[in-house]
């Protein structure tokens, strides 16, 4: 491996600021968004102390399901889900876990498939 | 970010951010993901819950209000309020404003992102607090 360092290098010159951006966006949406997300959807609903009707299933499905929905997932779930990958794979390399070469690919790919699975559904839902 | 350096370096021991208070807040920060990672598969779950119909739906908030998965929610939402408070404070020191000439105060560009949050909020309000919506 270490006579491909300087491709490495070479290569991660272009995509770095890539994984950089998501990670600063995705951690905007951290902040931001999702404290009330999480406080609504995850601790709320299922205390029951929303009004019954708030997040039905046909509520939920109509609001999830739409080009807002979408938006949604977008900066809820997926820019999220780098910015957590990008945490992840940086965490480990601090912690000396695994080789940052194959956390790399394993943190932002799975960040990606997820993505793409989370904006699947809500298409999946839209065209039903 | 060239993540080899340690050919260069001696490798850190795996316990070296134990050793100062600054470095464990740090480690910290980095852990506010974990959490954050369960409650986006816990989301996904409900996506999925809800493609698949309604019995599944009430399925799925039955599962979020089961004891583990509530602790572990609520641990998720301190860490996107310990996350936004370290990052919030980050934004003026990585891009200052300055508008007509005087930069904006470091504490009212952190109160600013503080009331987007309050804001997110009313509107989650808004769409799903208020009775007969």
């Amino acid at each position: 491996m270490n006579m491909h360092k300087d491709d490495v290098q070479h290569k991660q010159a272009f995509d770095e600021p890539l994984w950089w951006g998501l990670f600063s966006a995705g951690g905007v949406c951290f902040a931001v968004l999702l404290p009330a997300v999480i406080l609504f959807i995850a601790v709320l609903l299922p205390l029951g102390l929303l009004p019954a009707e708030a997040l039905s299933y046909e509520r939920a499905s109509s609001l999830l399901f739409s080009v807002p929905g979408f938006l949604f997932i977008g900066a809820v779930v997926c820019l999220p889900l780098f910015h957590a990958a990008h945490r992840l794979r940086h965490g480990l390399f601090d912690i000396s876990v695994g080789s940052d070469a194959l956390n790399k690919k394993l943190m932002y790919g799975g960040a990606a498939l997820l993505s793409v699975l989370a904006l699947g559904i809500v298409v999946a839902g839209f065209l039903r | 970010m060239d993540k080899s350096s340690s050919q260069r370096l001696p490798p850190l021991k795996r316990n070296w951010w134990l050793k100062h208070r600054f470095f464990k807040l740090y480690m910290l920060r980095e852990a506010t993901v974990l959490p954050l990672v369960f409650f986006t598969l816990c989301l996904l779950a409900g996506m999925v819950a809800l493609l698949q119909g309604a019995e599944s739906w009430q399925g799925w908030i039955a599962f979020m209000g089961s004891p583990i998965v509530l602790l572990l929610n609520l641990l998720a939402l301190a860490a996107s309020l310990f996350h936004a408070a370290t990052f919030f404070v980050l934004f003026p020191r990585v891009m200052p404003l300055r508008i007509a000439g005087h930069s904006l105060p470091d504490q009212a560009i952190v109160a600013g992102q503080w009331a987007g949050v309050v804001m997110v909020a009313l509107l989650f309000f808004w769409l799903l607090g208020r009775s007969g919506a």
